[in-house]
């Protein structure tokens, strides 16, 4: 099958019950994605299927086939050292990260609501977030930082990528 | 020898003789005799007007870009070339004995390299064990190409056991004939735990008023994102393991005792880490499976826990049952505080009960707490966030909530009066304790007023601005407070280097741990402070025990205060050095020298080199500082303190409680960076929001079974659940527990989050809560109780 990850074409092949996550992780060295729950409950698997997020863990990657995936990987600018997007950098304005496990999910998450909601209400941005569990608790500063992308002040420069 | 100019407002360093001394140090009430190096020398400390610049600067986190472009490297990411893939296999009962075990389908399966199962492993692992005393205890584990592979050959494994009757609770575990947990008993030598002062029953004689009140807690599961996990490898006798820890060290010293090898074949490695909260202390049955297996086959392997073993097998804070019996006059001066308490602590645990807390949270001169603790048929406890503590404030302070109201006082003003100037469990001086500031602060930022304690008009809106309610005759708000303490002196022995490399770049070198607390940022904050460095030039090397000095665990909020004096010492000892050699090339003397953003000025002079054209010079020449942590002051308490205050609203009709507002005011002494202290104080009180509203291990218990080992069904909040939070810290330093002023802070927010919410509950409903989870279920039972 092909698909294409963060705007690169791959041709791999995969078990019939490999899922997008497996295919990321071990397939492909994208280890920016995270398994945590693997059953949909924690979105720290999240990543952009054709522009719509998707839990990766209970995504087939047979099912991926000519599809176009983001990870986190994808968000900034290509290289080591690429442009940020500003999601990241508000996140790290907003200290948005403390163990960073659930980070790339909730970067992911955060892409797609704004991408779905530029403009999205404190309430949209609680609930367009809460299918991402964060045990640290960086909730407070995930919303502020969401909040001040939404609000453009992260646009002056960077690129964002996906 | 010419010592640095020194920052306005300090003293003088201090030249000590060197040598070694015994000392105490306390870690989460515990105290530990140490013999330690006095250090060469004591930088004079960071006063409360040290004119700091870095130190105290609200920067973001130096390793923030790693973990937005997912580079940061975790433990479940790392990968060895031909690195195979183990999973350990668990039971199914909760106790008995193993009949049959039979592994040949699993061998027999393709890409399945080794199974261990009873009797395998050495003995000093106890691991494997055909008596099987809680659900979950690993029985055998698999090798194979893939985890997927491996899972599917665990479950080709066939074992059949003799089950036999269990316990799950105190009474159970106590009562005569009970089946045995522990060949030992069950119960610790040391259960039941008895600490006293004074005389309770004269106290309690003497009073106007005696309230009891009976408190429970639940299990709560530390949920960690990151699973426990290790990779190991083997180089001849040589083990690599990288593993998701609090403690590397202690991985070490566990790793080298299991295998009977010296300690410097084992080298430990974490670079970052999903989370620990308590429970990632020291090597489990992953990282001995994935030494035993590397060491078998000659291959790198990976054992990561799944969820459910997460959530089964891997800590948790204990439940608690707590009688709780208060004297107080009508003043509402406490004349005693009993405590009579249950703590199941499942297979294996410490005696991190909720009493410490009773002895250290008031100046009451009787106390007296009597602690049952039993092991049961479940998975053992391990320390989490705040152990003890935070099960004791939720019974102590909802019975001074409780006192309060029977006494007609502001819960503020009976727990001012009842404020401990001095440490009341060992009768001796803080080194400081602004908990009345605390209050006083928090009480203003909050709006708190004793006159008015009724929901405000004009409360600040919460976060959830666009709460619809179609029912607002069925909604009720309230409020509440509570009070903590947590000792957080941290301590020695911990080590770290500052080295210059010929480009002027430093690097600070020291055995320490990231959570996800900061700690990378905060010891590059301090060497660059203490140096005279740029932020950005300072990068903070940490986790590895073959190249890295020895620093102690990531636990009892110890690492600013234990790491952060011996990297000062570092860095200052590494800028005695480069002011020697810019002495030379600067023709004056390194007294004439002040460090500034990475250059050396000739004070009062237009005279400067930067810290590049000095080691440019000096080329190859390295300058390195070696620091090392001093004692604690004796007899001395070290204490964070904290008052928090919670609005909530309760649907009457539901039982469904909602947080609206947080404030939290602690006394951490000098913070070294506001901004992840704001955050470390934040993700506190949202764990202690879940454990106060929804967390709670559910057992089955007829199987001795956990029913909710997942994510959907044990409940973390989400952003959803999320309340305004204001979190802040008063000001100051405590230059007396250590020389950069700096106490603990991971812990302490969590200590009081539930009884401040349970109070505000109880204001909302005009009825008390005594149980934690506030789950709709008990708020409506609590309701019709008091109909």
């Amino acid at each position: 099958m092909r698909l294409t990850v963060n705007g690169r074409s791959h041709e791999v092949s995969q078990e019939d019950s490999s899922t997008l996550l497996d295919l990321l992780r071990d397939g492909l060295s994208l280890t920016g994605t995270k398994l945590v729950c693997d059953r949909g409950e924690c979105g720290a698997c999240t990543v952009l299927l054709d522009g719509e997020s998707v839990y990766s863990c209970l995504t087939l990657a047979a099912a991926c086939d000519g599809s176009s995936v983001t990870t986190v990987e994808g968000l900034a600018a290509p290289g080591a050292n690429g442009a940020l997007a500003p999601l990241q950098r508000a996140f790290i304005t907003h200290d948005a990260a403390q163990c960073g496990f659930c980070t790339p999910g909730q970067l992911v998450a955060a892409h797609a609501l704004l991408a779905r909601t530029p403009h999205p209400s404190d309430a949209e941005i609680r609930e367009g977030m809460s299918g991402n569990l964060c045990r640290c608790g960086t909730y407070p500063k995930i919303f502020s930082a969401i909040r001040a992308v939404a609000a453009g002040e992260f646009a002056s420069s960077g690129s964002d990528a996906a | 020898m010419p010592r640095k100019p020194r920052a306005p407002g300090a003293t003088r360093a201090r030249e000590t003789k060197g040598g070694f001394i015994q000392t105490t140090v306390e870690v989460e009430g515990r105290t530990e005799t140490r013999i330690v190096e006095l250090p060469a020398f004591d930088p004079a400390p960071w006063g409360d007007d040290a004119a700091l610049g870095i130190v105290g600067a609200r920067v973001p986190r130096v390793d923030a870009a790693e973990k937005m472009t997912g580079r940061a490297r975790y433990t479940a990411d790392i990968a060895r070339p031909g690195m195979l893939h183990a999973v350990v296999l668990r039971s199914t009962i909760a106790r008995g004995t193993i009949r049959s075990f039979d592994a040949a389908r699993a061998l027999a399966m393709p890409g399945v390299f080794a199974v261990l199962g009873p009797g395998d492993a050495p003995k000093k692992m106890r691991l494997f064990a055909r008596e099987i005393s809680c659900f979950a205890q690993p029985v055998a584990a698999v090798c194979a190409v893939s985890t997927e592979v491996a899972c599917r050959a665990a479950n080709a494994i066939t074992v059949e056991y003799d089950a036999a009757p269990f316990v799950l609770t105190v009474p159970q575990a106590t009562a005569p004939n009970a089946p045995k947990v522990r060949s030992a008993g069950n119960t610790p030598a040391t259960s039941p735990t008895l600490m006293a002062r004074g005389d309770v029953d004269a106290g309690l004689a003497a009073a106007d008023v005696v309230l009891r009140r009976e408190y429970r807690t639940p299990v709560a599961l530390h949920t960690a994102l990151e699973p426990h996990g290790a990779a190991a490898e083997w180089d001849g006798d040589r083990l690599t393991i990288w593993e998701s820890t609090q403690g590397i060290f202690r991985v070490r010293e566990m790793m080298a005792k299991a295998l009977e090898i010296p300690h410097s074949r084992v080298r430990v490695i974490k670079e970052y880490m999903g989370g620990g909260f308590g429970a990632k202390n020291g090597a489990g049955a992953h990282t001995f499976v994935a030494a035993l297996f590397a060491r078998q086959l000659g291959r790198a392997v990976r054992c990561l826990n799944d969820r459910e073993a997460e959530q089964t097998d891997s800590g948790n804070r204990p439940a608690t049952t707590q009688r709780v019996t208060l004297g107080a006059k009508k003043d509402g001066t406490l004349t005693a505080i009993h405590l009579s308490a249950d703590v199941p602590l499942g297979v294996s645990g410490w005696e991190g009960g909720p009493g410490q807390f009773y002895h250290d949270m008031y100046a009451c001169p009787n106390v007296r707490t009597e602690e049952t603790f039993a092991y049961v048929n479940t998975s053992g406890m391990q320390a989490f966030r705040g152990p003890g503590y935070v099960e004791g404030a939720f019974g102590l302070e909802s019975a001074m909530n409780a006192l309060a109201k029977e006494l007609n006082l502001d819960p503020i003003a009976l727990r001012r009066k009842n404020f401990a100037a001095r440490d009341p469990r060992k009768d001796r001086p803080y080194t400081s304790n602004k908990l009345l500031e605390c209050y006083s602060e928090g009480a203003t930022a909050f709006g708190w007023t004793p006159a008015n304690r009724q929901p405000m008009a004009d409360s600040r809106q919460p976060m959830a601005d666009n709460r619809q309610s179609t029912a607002a005759n069925r909604l009720r708000r309230g409020r509440g407070m509570a009070a903590q303490v947590w000792p957080t002196g941290g301590g020695p022995p911990a080590y770290a280097l500052v080295r210059l490399n010929p480009d002027a770049s430093v690097e600070v070198l020291s055995g320490t741990q990231d959570l996800g607390t900061g700690a990378r940022t905060v010891l590059a904050q301090i060497a660059a402070e203490a140096l005279g460095a740029k932020l950005d030039d300072v990068r903070a090397i940490i986790g590895d025990t073959q190249t890295l000095p020895y620093t102690g665990n990531s636990w009892g909020s110890m690492t600013t205060p234990s790491v952060g004096p011996a990297v000062r010492m570092a860095a200052e000892d590494a800028q005695r050095q480069l002011f020697e050699a810019a002495a030379t090339m600067l023709h004056t003397t390194p007294d004439t020298l002040e460090a500034r953003d990475s250059r050396i000025v000739v004070r009062d002079t237009d005279r400067s080199m930067t810290f590049a054209e000095v080691t440019k010079e000096l080329g190859d020449v390295m300058i390195i500082g070696k620091g090392s942590r001093g004692p604690n002051p004796q007899d001395t308490a070290i204490m964070t303190f904290g008052a928090q205050f919670a609005e909530v609203e309760v649907d009457i009709a539901t039982g469904i409680v909602r947080v609206l507002r947080i404030v939290a005011v602690h006394d951490g002494g000098r913070i070294i960076n506001p901004l992840l202290a704001e955050s470390q104080l934040e993700g506190g009180i949202i764990q202690g929001l879940g454990y106060a509203l929804f967390e709670e291990r559910v057992l089955d218990g007829r199987l001795g079974r956990p029913m909710n080992a997942n994510m959907h069904d044990y409940k973390i909040p989400t952003m959803a659940d999320i309340p305004e939070i204001h979190a802040f810290f008063v000001a100051g330093s405590d230059y007396a527990a250590n020389h950069t002023g700096a106490r603990g802070i991971a812990e302490p927010p969590i200590i009081p989050t539930a009884p401040a919410i349970a109070a505000a509950v109880a204001d909302a409903i005009g009825a008390e809560l005594h149980e934690i989870p506030l789950t709709p279920w008990r708020v409506l039972e609590a309701l019709e109780a008091h109909r």
